[in-house]
C-alpha cells in the first residue's frame, strides 16, 4: 500500500469509524450508509487537514468513491507527499 | 482542535458514561460546529457521553421556542446575523437597497425580541450559553466600510438590549467578543465558499473558537479559592528592608503603576470572597508599616494570614493552607522570584505557582487577565464576603481545640445551625458548594445544573442546606445535603461542608437531624473515597470504627453510641413532602 493510499485510509477511518477496513478500498456513497452529504463535508476537512492541501469544491460531486479520491489525491499531491 | 481530532474525541465517548445532552441552536448549518462543540464538552466531562442536538435550519427562534419545557443539560447558542433576518447573511436573495434596510433593522428587532422571550422561557436551571453574531455585516449599508451608518448602530443597540436579557437569565452566560478575537481574529472567521457550498458560514478554525467558547461557558472550570502573595517586587515596586516602607512604591507617579494594578485586583478579589495571604521574607514590622500605608490599595484587613519572617517560602504557604484549610490545587502563588515558586511548586504539588513580570507592563496586564480567569466566577453570593472572617474564627477555633479546651468552647459559642429543607433545587449556593468542595464531600461527584436539578426532581427527593452562626458572626450557608427516602430507609446521594465550618460539629448534628426527621433505622451514604475527602473519611470512621470503601450503612444506634454532646442551637425550616412520618 503506498502513502497516499495508507494515509486516505486512516482519513476513512476517522470519519467512518464503523467501516471495517478491508471494506475501505472499494467504499462508495453507495455502499456506505453514514456516507452522507454531511459526513461527505468531514471526509473532505479530514482529507484537507491531512494532506495539507483546498480541495476543488466543483470536484467533490464527483469524489464519490475512495478509489476516485485516491485518484484525485494522486492529481494534487502526487506520490510525495511529506509526512 | 481539528476536526480529525475532534472525531476521535467522540469516537472514544464512553458506552457506559451519563448522557449530557446539549441542544445547538443556531440558523446556519452546523457541520464542524456540531462535531467540534460535542468533542469540546467531551473534553470537559469526559466521564460522560456527550450527545448535540440541533434544530431547523434557518430557525433560531423556533427552535429556541421549542426548548420551552424540555430538559437539555445545556442549551448552546451560536448567533448569526441571519438569524435576525436572512437578508443580513449571504444565501437569501432579499435586496440590499436603502428601503430594505430600515425593513430590516425593524424585523432584526423584532426578531431579537422574540429570541430574547424564548431564552427567558428555558427551564430554570438548564444552562445557557450564548455567542452573539461573529461574523461580519454584508456590504448593505449605504456608508463605506469603515464608517458605521445609522443602522448599523441600530441593529446593535437591539443586539445590546437582547445580550442584556441573556445575562440577566440566571444560568446564562454570553461569551466575550473580545476574548473571542483573541482566540479567533475577525478577519479570518468567515468562508464564504463554505456558506453558499454547505451552509456553515465558518472557517474550521473559527468553528473551533465558537465551540469551545460555548464548552466553557457551559462547562466552566472551578474557580481557585486562595492567592498567595510575596510583598518585595511584587506587591509593590522595591525591598522595603533596604530602601523603607516609606519609599516602596505602586503608583504611576513612581512609574510603578504595574504593582497598583496587581493590588487593585486582589483588592477585589478580596471583596469577591478569594483569600488573600502574604508569604514574604522580610523583617514582619517593616513589612507591616508599609502595609499600613494609607494609600495602599489591598487594605491590610484583607490579607489572612500574614507570613512574613525569614524561614522558606514553603513553610509560610504550608501554614496558610493549612489556615485555610484548602488543598494546594486551590490555590495561586504569585512571586517575582523563580527560585521561590521553584521552591513552593516541590513542597506543594498542584499549587499554581506563577512569575509577577514586574519588569513587563504587557506581561503584568497578561497576568491579571491569567488571575481574573483562574478567579472569576459567574456570581458572587452572600457567603463570599464571609469566608475571611470565618477562616479567622477557624483559626481561633483550633487553637482552643488544640489547647484541650474545645468542649468549654463549643458549649459557650452560642452556635444556632439552620436546617433549611425548603431550599429551592435551582439554588445556586447549593449547587456551588456542592461542585468546588473537596475535603468533606461524600464521593467527589460534580453536578451539571440539569444533572442536579433531575435528581431533585425525583417526589421522595430531600435536599438540606445548612447555615451556621455563633457570637463570632455567621459563616452562611456552609453544607449541603441530597438524597431521597424509601419507606424506612434513607439514602444520601451527595453530602458536603465547606473546610471552614470543620471542628464545630455541625457534621454530627446535620446526621441528628436527620435521623430525627425522617425517623430512618439506617441512613444509605454513596459513599466513595477520593484523593481529598480524608475529612469525611475520618469522621465516617470516627462512628463507624473503620475507614468505608464504599456505600455504606450507618444505623441510629451506631451514630448514637459515638455522637459528642452537641450544644447547637437548631432551626429547622420546614418541608414535609418526602417525609414518612412527624419528626421523632
Amino acid at each position: 500500500m503506498d502513502a497516499i493510499t495508507t494515509r486516505l485510509t486512516a482519513c476513512f477511518q476517522t470519519v467512518f469509524p464503523a467501516l471495517p477496513e478491508d471494506q475501505i478500498p472499494s467504499a462508495s456513497q453507495a455502499s456506505v450508509p453514514a456516507w452522507d452529504s454531511t459526513a461527505a463535508i468531514l471526509l473532505v476537512n479530514v482529507i484537507e487537514d491531512e494532506f495539507a492541501i483546498e480541495m476543488d469544491f466543483d470536484r467533490l460531486a464527483d469524489l464519490d468513491t475512495f478509489e476516485r479520491v485516491r485518484e484525485y489525491l494522486g492529481e494534487q499531491v502526487g506520490g510525495g507527499v511529506a509526512h | 482542535m481539528k476536526i480529525s481530532e475532534a472525531l476521535k474525541v467522540l469516537q472514544s465517548v464512553p458506552r457506559e458514561g451519563e448522557p449530557f445532552e446539549a441542544a445547538l441552536v443556531c440558523g446556519f448549518t452546523p457541520l464542524h460546529l456540531e462535531t467540534l462543540l460535542g468533542a469540546r464538552l467531551q473534553q470537559r466531562l469526559s466521564g460522560r457521553r456527550i450527545a448535540v442536538a440541533k434544530g431547523l435550519f434557518g430557525d433560531t427562534a423556533g427552535t429556541l421556542e421549542s426548548l420551552r419545557g424540555a430538559r437539555p443539560h445545556a442549551v448552546a447558542l451560536a448567533l448569526e446575523w441571519q438569524d435576525l433576518d436572512p437578508r443580513l447573511g449571504f444565501r437569501a436573495a432579499g435586496a440590499w437597497n436603502p428601503a430594505a434596510v430600515a425593513d430590516i433593522v425593524t424585523s432584526a428587532a423584532r426578531m431579537l425580541d422574540r429570541m430574547g422571550a424564548a431564552v427567558e422561557q428555558i427551564e430554570p436551571g438548564v444552562p445557557v450559553a450564548c455567542c452573539l453574531p461573529t461574523l461580519p455585516l454584508p456590504p448593505l449599508f449605504h456608508t463605506p466600510g469603515w464608517q458605521s451608518s445609522e443602522a448599523c448602530v441600530l441593529l446593535e443597540g437591539s443586539l445590546n438590549d437582547f445580550a442584556l436579557r441573556v445575562v440577566r437569565r440566571p444560568g446564562a452566560a454570553l461569551a466575550d467578543t473580545a476574548r473571542l478575537a483573541q482566540n479567533s481574529p475577525p478577519a479570518a472567521r468567515f468562508d464564504l465558499k463554505s456558506d453558499l457550498a454547505s451552509g456553515l458560514p465558518y472557517t474550521l478554525a473559527h468553528a473551533d473558537a465558537v465551540a469551545e467558547a460555548l464548552a466553557l461557558l457551559l462547562v466552566p472550570p472551578a474557580p481557585k479559592k486562595g492567592l498567595v502573595t510575596d510583598l518585595d517586587d511584587t506587591l509593590w515596586h522595591g525591598l522595603v528592608g533596604e530602601i523603607g516602607p516609606e519609599n516602596v512604591s505602586w503608583d504611576l507617579d513612581s512609574h510603578h503603576p504595574v504593582h497598583g494594578l496587581y493590588q487593585k485586583l486582589l483588592a477585589s478579589f478580596a471583596e469577591e470572597g478569594v483569600l488573600i495571604g502574604v508569604a514574604s521574607k522580610n523583617d514582619a514590622q517593616v513589612a507591616a508599616r508599609a502595609l499600613a500605608r494609607p494609600d495602599i490599595l489591598l487594605p491590610p484587613g484583607k490579607i489572612y494570614p500574614l507570613e512574613v519572617h525569614w524561614n522558606p517560602k514553603s513553610g509560610s504557604v504550608g501554614r496558610i493552607l493549612k489556615a485555610w484549610n484548602i488543598g494546594a490545587d486551590s490555590v495561586v502563588f504569585v512571586d517575582d522570584s523563580p527560585m521561590e515558586l521553584a521552591e513552593v511548586a516541590a513542597a506543594h504539588p498542584g499549587i499554581e505557582c506563577v512569575l509577577f513580570p514586574k519588569s513587563d507592563p504587557a506581561a503584568c496586564l497578561a497576568l491579571l487577565r491569567r488571575l481574573r480567569d483562574w478567579f472569576g466566577k459567574p456570581r458572587i453570593a452572600g457567603e463570599d464576603a464571609l469566608r475571611l472572617e470565618s477562616i479567622r474564627q477557624g483559626e481561633a477555633f483550633r487553637e482552643v481545640e488544640s489547647g484541650g479546651g474545645a468542649e468549654a468552647f463549643l458549649s459557650q459559642a452560642d452556635a444556632t445551625l439552620t436546617i433549611d429543607f425548603a431550599v429551592s433545587s435551582s439554588d445556586a449556593r447549593t449547587l456551588e458548594l456542592v461542585n468546588k468542595t473537596n475535603q468533606f464531600n461524600l464521593n467527589g461527584v460534580r453536578f451539571t445544573e440539569g444533572d442536579w436539578l433531575r435528581l431533585l426532581a425525583n417526589p421522595n427527593a430531600i435536599l438540606a442546606a445548612v447555615s451556621y452562626q455563633d457570637k463570632f458572626g455567621p459563616l452562611g450557608k456552609i453544607a449541603v445535603l441530597a438524597g431521597h427516602v424509601d419507606g424506612d430507609e434513607m439514602r444520601v446521594n451527595s453530602w458536603v461542608m465547606s473546610c471552614r465550618a470543620f471542628s464545630r460539629r455541625i457534621e454530627h448534628r446535620c446526621l441528628q437531624s436527620l435521623f430525627d426527621r425522617c425517623a430512618a433505622r439506617e441512613i444509605i451514604f454513596d459513599f466513595r473515597p477520593t484523593a481529598k475527602n480524608g475529612p469525611l473519611q475520618d469522621f465516617f470512621e470516627s462512628l463507624t470504627g473503620g475507614r468505608p470503601q464504599g456505600p455504606f450503612r450507618l444505623t441510629r444506634e451506631q451514630f448514637e453510641e459515638k455522637r459528642p454532646l452537641l450544644y447547637h442551637r437548631i432551626v429547622e425550616t420546614e418541608s414535609t413532602s418526602w417525609m414518612p412520618s412527624q419528626p421523632a
